[in-house]
């Protein structure tokens, strides 16, 4: 009887712990970003974790904020040099390196775009090839929330 | 309890709400005023008719937001949708009241969206133009 509810127990164990393992570092993405780059980022898109892009993607991002994807979205000074010191310490490169969101990415490259990171095309390479970006109610590869619904707290383990 | 001395009470509540309809967003209204005439001697008031217009109209300065009407929609008493899909709070102050009452806020707005939208500032007359229609529908 007992190694039986041991081998259940153990079993269940190893369920979770690989759940971990596969969605840990995605699903759980920082928990609690800064509140001046939520409040600052979040008016057009959601406020992108931090780590899914490598530090000197961000910096060329804040350095180009009046041409930000075809818009202006100029910041205060104070508000900008905040928001670097944030970010620049909690990208996918800050404090060592993330290898699941950093695998393929090249050295000499600078992704321009979260939806340019080889871990992102990985994971929705068929949806785009099947266009689904373009419906209606997605609009955008930009809009996370469309399908994670999750996405501005950080979520993204489900999909809808 | 009398019918008619409930509408009376009603109206007398409604009418003076009515005509601050907009009171919040004197402030920043008048600043803008201000501004325009530092910029005009000629100025002469803002215009709804002036700011619908000023809204409404398209420009060549980007191929990705036209007009304001790109994110905000003809109609602003709906709400708009950023080209990255989030929705926005409409820009009328009689559907979202808080529109155009922090001048930090505004000016932001204005400094980047007339830069996306026109390619240049928007003089202080057009901002004044433009709220003064948004507090009027």
């Amino acid at each position: 009887m007992m190694p039986r509810i041991l081998a259940a127990l153990g079993m269940i164990a190893c369920i979770f712990g690989m759940g971990f393992l596969i969605m840990g570092p995605v699903s759980s993405a920082n928990p609690a970003p800064d509140p001046v780059y939520v409040k600052e980022c979040s008016a057009c898109h959601i406020a992108y974790p931090s780590q899914f892009l490598p530090k000197r993607s961000w910096d060329h991002i804040l350095g180009s904020l009046d041409k930000h994807f075809g818009e202006n979205a100029t910041l205060p000074p104070k508000s900008l040099a905040s928001i670097k010191t944030y970010l620049d310490g909690h990208a996918a490169d800050s404090n060592g390196s993330n290898s699941r969101i950093m695998r393929d990415v090249a050295a000499s490259q600078t992704p321009a775009r979260i939806t340019e990171m080889p871990f992102w095309t990985h994971i929705h390479g068929r949806l785009l090839a099947r266009h689904a970006f373009d419906a209606p109610k997605v609009k955008s590869v930009s809009n996370c929330t469309a399908c994670h619904r999750g996405a501005a707290s950080g979520q993204f383990g489900d999909e809808d | 309890m009398n019918m008619r001395l409930a509408a009376a009470g009603v109206l007398a509540v409604m009418i003076p709400a009515l005509a601050y309809a907009g009171a919040a967003q004197k402030p920043v209204l008048d600043a803008y005023a201000a501004q325009a005439k530092a910029e005009q001697a000629s100025f002469a008031g803002f215009s709804a008719e002036r700011g619908k217009a000023f809204f409404l109209a398209k420009h060549d300065a980007s191929a990705e937001t036209p007009s304001c009407t790109t994110c905000h929609t003809n109609d602003p008493t709906k709400p708009g949708q950023t080209r990255a899909g989030k929705d926005l709070a409409p820009m009328a102050v009689s559907k979202t009241p808080d529109r155009f009452t922090d001048a930090e806020k505004v000016e932001k707005w204005f400094t980047r969206n007339c830069q996306s939208v026109i390619g240049r500032a928007c003089t202080a007359q057009e901002k004044g133009d433009f709220i003064t229609f948004m507090a009027s529908l």
